[in-house]
């Protein structure tokens, strides 16, 4: 029997421990089995074999005791309680992000290759400004199509303009609202360290539980979580690190705050912004990758049918197709982002 | 007499977490700036403070860091609250103004100019000088010709287009001043404005000052440290020390009589002959039977034109005019005495 038995008969606790037995108690562990096929009690261990009081031992000394394993359980169960309730909620919340996904992903693949591609040529001229990153994105998205791997290279730019834009159409004004009171960045901080630490995998959990996995918003949202944390800390830093003179100066001419922020305290905070929004685009696009296990489409499936099925090819050459996806992302919001630094260098 | 524009009464400034039991301390117990800090653990800003701004004038506060005057100005248009105190701008209390009747003294009445220009980097210069304009909802195609209007007047014909960043230091206060010209504001606060210049280009700015002075008479607050910039361009000088008065007057009263040792050491290396008028040192008599003249001059000019007029001879004597009328004599033996300098005083700021 366990070590700590004593304890709990020295605490007058022994009928309710038996109590726990007479129940039929937990579930059986892989460890009792064993202990239980040996058929011998282990002799009395010495002081430096004494376990740590942990859930399971205390368990083992007395029935009634819970388990550790009822700690995850219990949390599990929960979830499942609440589940129904908080889909009710969230379901209608976040359709529109279904509707944004699958729009996108249509418009992406019944395109024609002829439209599509000068179109995405177009865009990325008028915002870098530069003739040869322009011709080196041809490039790219011409060999992608000539290896047939345009279409999901398409797939996956579908999906991180929905969810890049989304996440700067929340993060922007959270990081303003942030930015403006130190008690909500107090209140906010934490939650964001948390979602940037937390592995990557966790987000499809709690998921996958609440949305079916045939719905585009599953993936989108675990992508939305993980990537909108570098434009809200960044838009917060931005505007606090506006030269409190000018903002003086604003202030002694009269501005409202609503002018302020427009016409001074955004404007300035635009290269951080900027600089933000550049992570969040880098950042969905590694997360695209692993929310492929949950049905999203792109790269990200090739790379995983390239460990399922050991196709070593088909998976190097889908992470390379990432990589240059992302060198493309990185080099056109670096340069937009070096004309707006340049615009108010000072 | 002209009419007060902006008159500060009984201002009193503490900084800290409860600045009203702070001040019942300092004034029923009568206690200074190190005491306050020492015993209740608040900074006393800006102590019983009485300031009349005359309209049409320059005053001058000077003081050297620490001293309050750039906490002083910011009450004027209420970018700080004072702890106790009124000002009164045009007849009436600035601080029972409502958030929108502030705004639009700030956007219409009051203007200011930074010692860090405090220009907004995104914006040409002609978008920053119309910005008091842009302010109060002017469409471009109206303030545009405004802002260029200001920027000639200061000098920066053709810099319109261009960024504050392109401009020198002295082109970007240029700037700084024609956006609060364009405001078009009777009210000018200029917090310690030139005192980021270098010192040629700063005499350039201060001319440009009095030149524009001269023409549009607008009321200015003047913040700065510098004692010849503040005697060259006062009307009514004020003396701040550890956020308290230490004297206000005229500037060539405070020259000739300070009241105080610290304004003495001020004052002692001065040069004199440039802040003097012929007013202040000449004998006030009529009678000039027997005293030979040498010429005329006029009352208010300074004592340096008056130096270079007699080649430094000091056996002549010249007659003074208001305009047409005789008011006095002025010996050059008299001039010279005037310029003695005070004695620095043994225990002031300068034997530390």
């Amino acid at each position: 029997m366990g070590t700590y038995e004593p304890i709990f008969s020295a605490l007058g606790l022994r009928s309710w421990c038996e109590s726990g037995e007479q129940s039929g108690g937990g579930p059986v562990s892989m460890a009792d089995l064993l202990a239980q096929n040996a058929g011998t009690d282990a002799p009395a261990p010495s002081i430096w074999e004494m376990p740590f009081p942990s859930m399971d031992e205390l368990h083992e000394a007395c029935a009634a005791f819970p388990q550790s394993r009822v700690l995850t359980k219990g949390l599990e169960d929960g979830f499942l309680g609440i589940k129904d309730g908080l889909s009710l909620v969230l379901d209608p919340i976040t359709q529109p992000l279904s509707w944004f996904l699958e729009g996108a992903l249509w418009l992406f693949e019944t395109t024609p290759w002829w439209i599509m591609i000068p179109a995405l040529l177009a865009v990325v001229l008028v915002v870098s400004r530069s003739r040869k990153l322009t011709v080196f994105v041809g490039l790219c998205l011409l060999t992608f199509a000539f290896i047939d791997y345009y279409s999901f290279a398409a797939q996956t730019l579908a999906v991180i303009f929905v969810c890049a834009i989304l996440c700067v159409v929340l993060g922007v004004p959270i990081g303003i609202a942030m930015a403006r009171s130190d008690r909500l960045q107090r209140a906010i901080i934490p939650i964001l360290d948390m979602l940037q630490t937390l592995p990557a995998f966790v987000y499809l959990i709690p998921l996958i539980f609440l949305f079916s996995v045939t719905e585009p918003k599953l993936y989108g949202i675990a992508i939305i979580l993980y990537a909108i944390v570098p434009v809200i800390r960044l838009t917060d830093l931005g505007i606090r690190l506006v030269d409190p003179d000018v903002i003086e100066a604003a202030d002694a001419f009269g501005m409202t705050d609503r002018q302020k922020l427009m016409k001074v305290q955004i404007p300035l905070a635009l290269p951080n912004i900027m600089a933000g929004v550049n992570q969040t685009i880098m950042m969905s696009l590694s997360m695209v990758v692993i929310a492929s296990l949950v049905s999203a489409p792109g790269l990200g499936v090739l790379v995983l049918r390239g460990i399922r099925n050991l196709e070593l090819g088909v998976g190097l050459v889908s992470g390379l197709g990432i990589v240059v996806l992302a060198v493309i992302l990185d080099r056109t919001t670096k340069l937009a982002l070096a004309r707006i630094n340049a615009g108010q260098d000072r | 007499m002209t009419e007060t524009k902006i008159a500060i009464r009984d201002l009193y400034k503490v900084f800290g977490p409860d600045p009203m039991t702070a001040l019942k301390a300092v004034r029923e117990d009568g206690l200074g700036k190190p005491e306050l800090l020492e015993r209740h653990g608040h900074v006393l800003g800006l102590e019983n403070i009485n300031v009349d701004a005359k309209a049409g004038e320059i005053t001058v506060i000077m003081g050297l860091s620490g001293s309050g005057k750039s906490t002083l100005i910011r009450h004027v248009n209420r970018l700080i609250d004072p702890t106790a105190g009124e000002i009164v701008f045009d007849g009436r209390d600035i601080l029972g103004c409502t958030p929108e009747e502030l705004r639009r003294i700030r956007r219409e009445q009051m203007s200011m100019v930074f010692q860090k220009f405090a220009l907004l980097p995104h914006k040409t210069v002609a978008e920053n000088a119309a910005l008091a304009l842009e302010v109060r909802g002017i469409s471009r195609d109206e303030y545009l010709p405004e802002a260029e209007k200001w920027l000639d007047r200061v000098g920066l014909q053709g810099y319109g287009d261009s960024y504050p960043h392109q401009l020198s230091g002295g082109m970007q206060q240029r700037v700084g001043i024609a956006r609060a010209l364009t405001s078009n504001a009777d009210v000018m606060l200029m917090d310690e404005a030139y005192s980021a210049l270098d010192p040629l280009i700063r005499t350039d700015m201060q001319d440009l000052l009095l030149e524009l002075q001269q023409e549009l008479q607008k009321t200015i607050l003047f913040i700065t440290h510098d004692l010849d910039e503040a005697l060259k361009l006062a009307d009514h000088l004020v003396i701040l020390k550890d956020g308290r008065i230490v004297q206000q007057d005229e500037p060539q009263t405070i020259l000739l009589e300070p009241s105080d040792p610290y304004i003495v050491d001020f004052v002692s290396d001065i040069n004199r002959a440039r802040v003097l008028r012929v007013r202040t040192v000449m004998d006030k008599t009529t009678a000039t039977d027997g005293v030979s003249i040498a010429g005329e001059i006029d009352q208010e000019e300074n004592l340096e034109t008056v130096i270079a007029m007699a080649e430094g001879d000091t056996r002549k004597t010249y007659l003074v005019k208001d305009g047409e009328r005789k008011v006095g004599i002025l010996r050059m033996d008299t001039l010279v005495k005037s310029l003695v300098p005070t004695e620095a005083t043994d225990d002031g700021i300068r034997a530390r």
